[in-house]
């Protein structure tokens, strides 16, 4: 069997039934997906080796699922995808690497829900029907239901129920948007989205314009992510900021702007509005957070307020620094949920006045949280100082002045992240610290955390790898709208 | 001489086998008793709804999908072999619901014999091609099930629903037979097509036709129970018998959206510009009380009636829109339903044979810990009654929404996704409770029989995720269904 598209979906699905079905031991459960998680990994890994850059869409797969609506059970990978796919699969190896290390109780189906969760993610990343994407955008909050609301933490109950119906009520209307798109295509239904054309519909182009900006969230659709952030175990958190969210964005970029090029066009101004007052709003509530999770929720949505800016500036730039910051924020905030776990694990502390003066005897802990914390305030060298070079670039581009905002904002992201550091490594030592005599970061935890770093530190060298594919694609995706550009 | 019509044997087969059963069983009942009589019932019970769907299959193709027999009062054509199928699923599932409770080991043969009888008046109403048959297999089933409401006699809450069933279904089909009468007044015929001919040659705006219009849909509206005819829906649901609430809700709706849809499309085509906007105002109102409604209640009977309300609303979408698609998206829709319906009432019924107290949101916290099996299938049942993919409620959604939406109704399919959202409110609300950790398991009081619970809410899994994931066989089979009803009129 050679590994395309579409086994990249069915890998974590058939590891979540054996799970589920199987009579294993409780020990057992976690490694095995473990094992699941590092085959898809590997299969990613492949497929970027025998990646063509050169070439569209590769290792395909293409059925007819319902004939009667034109729906296709339609899989491929083109640079974007692939970059995002290495993104998810490295991030949900972790994640689950790190469940293993902290141990969950009922096992079985605790980690069959994170390879669920991990197929559907990349569902959307591989689809090319719109009713496919749909189901892997809609169907990824089934397992976040469950992982958070039976899993979780204080208050997990509302915050599920936040998450989903807000997300419940974008998707939904995407549905019927989606729905008005697929019958009106040329020669009857068709949901392929080379098959249904471009639309000029605006309540068409505003529905997946909600669904997406709910998912990134987009101020002022945030509302359901302080709680569910907080809520989430780490590793869940970790995949909901981390991957999740990029479907949003990823959405806007494979969808709204190729089908809707005149209404992006039209729109855009309101977007990047959003984008940037969500960029601004986001680090600075960041910086008055009391708790690690506080902070990395709204740097969140800052940091995804700047990616959609850089998409909506619709220029090549914008685009490539966007892929490359979705990449690497998935990354980051990634390691800093699951470095956050591990604080609130060893200290039993969430609060930054329970903790600090951690570097103290604990090296490792220490160039850990450097290392991701710096790399996470864009320091020049890294690879988030390339992507947020490249948006910058093409904001001045557009207008000095938002320019201006998005650079002010990364200066603000400084001020969040230093303040995270000094609160955990620095500072005197808190009284949860000083109780609990944590030891440095080791085995399990670090064996989580330390793929991402490492990627983040190869990426760092050579953001090309990610740029170089990532360009075509997004330049294709944006012609239909640079038609429209004054 | 009386001349009598003929009689397509073949045709007919399917209901005779479910009638000649029932016949057996009240036999049976008569020489076995306790878990003998419960076994026969299961048995008998089960073999005659198998033979039924053989037979169906078997007459599927029979004069190119299309009968008409006895006179031209019934019509079987494929649409009603659809809903045929769909029934006997509904009672099959509903059996095997059943087959734990404690009066199926007092009256499992008379059980199971009511059970074939309204399954058989149901497919006889799908069928019907005048308003004679209609009412008549109308009653045939109210009757039966007005009865199987009252089924367990030393409940009070069971009898008091069998009677308000009884007097409310009363009123509808009173209302129905009222219409019925005035369309009978004004165009001079009582069967479908010469009441279509009639009124396509003139009588279109004729008063009595008008009023005749409007008091059948008043009257099918009762069975089917939309806003505002719903009222006695949530109290017959709680009050019924579990297992009789779960056939109740699934196989009455199949079966009244199929005579509804034939009423409208063979009889009233040309009356379509007066009651398709009627309609779709009582589709959305139904979709927004059935939804908010439901958001209220803690008993989980109410609240899936209240549900089930909802789903009436967004399957007269379907009604509503026109063509092949609309059909195809009804029916699909209707089996889906019945396999989440009837499914979540059978894991609902275990656990109040298991408590021996009515299923609330309280008493079934923890239940999908410590009954892994059922807990997890009602899990995906209510992820499918919300429209969650991978299951078929998505996959019946997408076609009710398309269905209206290729008709023109966009605004309705917009109703329908905003409401979905609301209905989330409550469906997730009862997910969280039954995987709720703090929970302190219930004392085991009763015999739960979670064995053939189990098989129902297996079943049930198994045809919610096999429609959601490869459907085209069944959707297939339901574009044939549709066609052959849009080939009569």
């Amino acid at each position: 069997m050679t590994i395309g598209a579409s086994q990249l979906v069915l890998i974590p699905l058939v590891g979540a039934v054996l799970l589920a079905i199987l009579p294993l031991p409780r020990t057992l459960a976690g490694p095995i997906a473990l094992l699941f998680s590092l085959a898809v990994t590997g299969g990613v890994a492949g497929l970027a080796y025998r990646f063509d850059v050169g070439d569209g869409f590769q290792f395909s797969t293409d059925k007819v699922w319902i004939p009667s609506l034109g729906i296709r059970y339609h899989v491929a990978i083109d640079g974007l995808s692939l970059a995002l796919l290495a993104m998810t699969a490295l991030v949900s190896t972790c994640a689950i690497g790190y469940a293993v290390w902290e141990g969950r109780s009922r096992t079985r189906l605790y980690f069959a829900l994170l390879l669920v969760l991990e197929s559907a993610l990349v569902t959307v990343f591989v689809a090319r029907d719109l009713i496919l994407f749909y189901v892997g955008f809609e169907a990824m909050l089934i397992p976040f239901y469950f992982l958070i609301g039976i899993y979780g933490g204080a208050h997990r109950r509302r915050a599920t129920l936040k998450l989903i119906i807000y997300t419940f009520v974008g998707t939904l209307l995407m549905l019927v948007g989606i729905l008005t798109l697929g019958l009106g295509a040329k020669g009857g239904p068709a949901f392929g989205f080379d098959q249904v054309g471009t639309s000029d519909e605006r309540w068409v182009f505003l529905t997946f314009a909600l669904a997406f900006a709910i998912k990134s969230p987009l101020w002022p659709f945030h509302g359901w992510l302080p709680d569910a952030y907080r809520a989430a175990p780490p590793e869940v958190a970790a995949l909901l900021s981390g991957v999740a969210s990029k479907a949003g964005a990823y959405g806007f970029l494979r969808l709204a702007l190729p089908l809707f090029p005149k209404q992006a066009v039209e729109l855009r101004w309101w977007i990047v509005t959003l984008a940037t007052i969500g960029l601004l709003y986001g680090s600075i509530v960041a910086f008055r957070q009391p708790d690690s999770r506080g902070v990395i929720a709204y740097s969140s949505v800052g940091q995804m307020g700047l990616i959609v800016l850089g998409i909506f500036l619709i220029s090549a730039r914008g685009e490539d620094g966007a892929v490359l910051q979705m990449v690497n924020h998935g990354v980051l905030s990634a390691a800093l949920f699951l470095i956050a776990g591990w604080l609130a694990v060893t200290t039993g502390a969430e609060r930054f006045d329970q903790l600090g003066g951690l570097a103290r005897g604990r090296p490792i802990l220490a160039t850990v949280c450097i290392v991701v914390g710096v790399a996470t305030l864009a320091v020049p060298g890294s690879s988030t100082f390339a992507s947020e070079f490249l948006i910058l670039l093409g904001a001045f581009e557009s207008h000095w002045y938002l320019g201006a905002i998005a650079a002010t904002a990364i200066v603000l992201s400084a001020m969040y992240m230093l303040r995270w550091i000094s609160a955990v490594l620095h500072d005197r030592e808190g009284p949860a610290v000083g109780a609990t005599r944590p030891p440095d970061l080791r085995s399990g935890a670090l064996g989580a955390v330390l793929p991402l770093v490492v990627a983040m530190l190869v990426l760092s060298f050579v953001p090309n790898a990610v740029t170089r594919r990532v360009d075509a694609p997004t330049k294709a995706l944006a012609t239909g709208a640079l038609e429209y550009l004054p | 001489v009386i001349r009598t019509p003929s009689v397509d044997w073949a045709a007919l087969s399917p209901d005779l086998i479910l009638l000649c059963a029932a016949g057996l069983l009240l036999l049976v009942a008569v020489v076995v008793r306790d878990r003998l009589a419960r076994d026969a019932a299961g048995v008998i019970g089960l073999g005659a709804f198998a033979a039924a769907m053989v037979a169906t299959g078997v007459i599927w193709d029979d004069h190119g999908g299309r009968t008409t027999t006895l006179g031209g009062e019934i019509v079987v054509d494929r649409f009603a072999n659809g809903v045929r199928l769909i029934v006997a699923v509904a009672g099959i599932l509903s059996l095997f619901a059943a087959y734990g409770w404690s009066r199926m080991r007092e009256r499992g043969p008379e059980f199971a014999a009511l059970l074939l009888t309204a399954a058989a008046g149901m497919d006889f109403l799908a069928a019907s091609n005048g308003f004679v048959t209609l009412f008549v297999s109308l009653e045939l089933f109210s009757i039966t099930l007005y009865t199987l409401c009252a089924f367990d006699v030393r409940s009070p809450v069971s009898l008091e629903s069998g009677l308000k069933y009884l007097v409310l279904g009363s009123i509808g089909s009173a209302v129905l037979l009222y219409g019925a009468a005035f369309l009978y007044g004004s165009t001079g015929s009582l069967q479908f097509g010469g009441i279509a001919h009639a009124l396509a040659g003139g009588k279109r705006t004729d008063i009595l036709a008008l009023a005749g219009t409007a008091l059948v849909l008043c009257g099918l509206g009762f069975k089917i129970a939309v806003v505002p005819f719903h009222m006695w829906s949530p109290d017959v649901y709680e009050g019924a018998p579990t297992p009789v609430t779960g056939f109740m809700a699934a196989a009455t709706k199949t079966a009244a959206f199929a005579a509804l849809v034939r009423v409208l499309t063979e009889a009233l085509p040309s009356q379509a510009d007066y009651w398709r906007p009627a309609l779709a105002v009582g589709a959305i109102v139904t979709m927004v009380v059935g939804n908010v409604a439901a958001l209220a209640q803690s008993n989980l009977k109410r609240m899936l009636a209240y549900s089930s309300i909802a789903h009436a609303g967004y399957l007269l979408m379907a009604v509503i829109a026109q063509g092949d698609l609309a059909r195809q998206a009804l029916l699909f829709y209707l089996l889906v339903y019945t396999a989440m319906t009837v499914g979540s009432f059978a894991v609902i019924a275990a656990h109040e044979r298991e408590t021996g107290e009515p299923a609330t949101i309280e008493s079934i916290r923890g239940f999908g810990l410590a009954r892994p099996v059922l807990g997890a299938a009602l899990a995906i049942f209510l992820l499918s009654l919300g429209g969650f993919p991978p299951t078929a409620g998505f996959l019946a959604k997408v076609y009710v929404f398309s269905a209206a939406i290729d008709s023109g109704y966009t605004y309705l399919a917009v109703v329908g996704a905003i409401t979905t959202v609301v209905s989330l409110g409550y469906y997730l609300r009862v997910g969280m409770a039954l995987y709720d950790r703090r929970a302190t398991p219930r004392a085991v009081t009763g015999v739960p029989g979670y064995a053939s619970a189990g098989i129902a809410a297996v079943a049930g899994v198994a045809l919610v995720l096999w429609l959601g994931v490869y459907p085209p066989d069944v959707l297939d089979w339901a574009h044939q269904a549709a066609r052959s009803l849009s080939a009569g009129s």
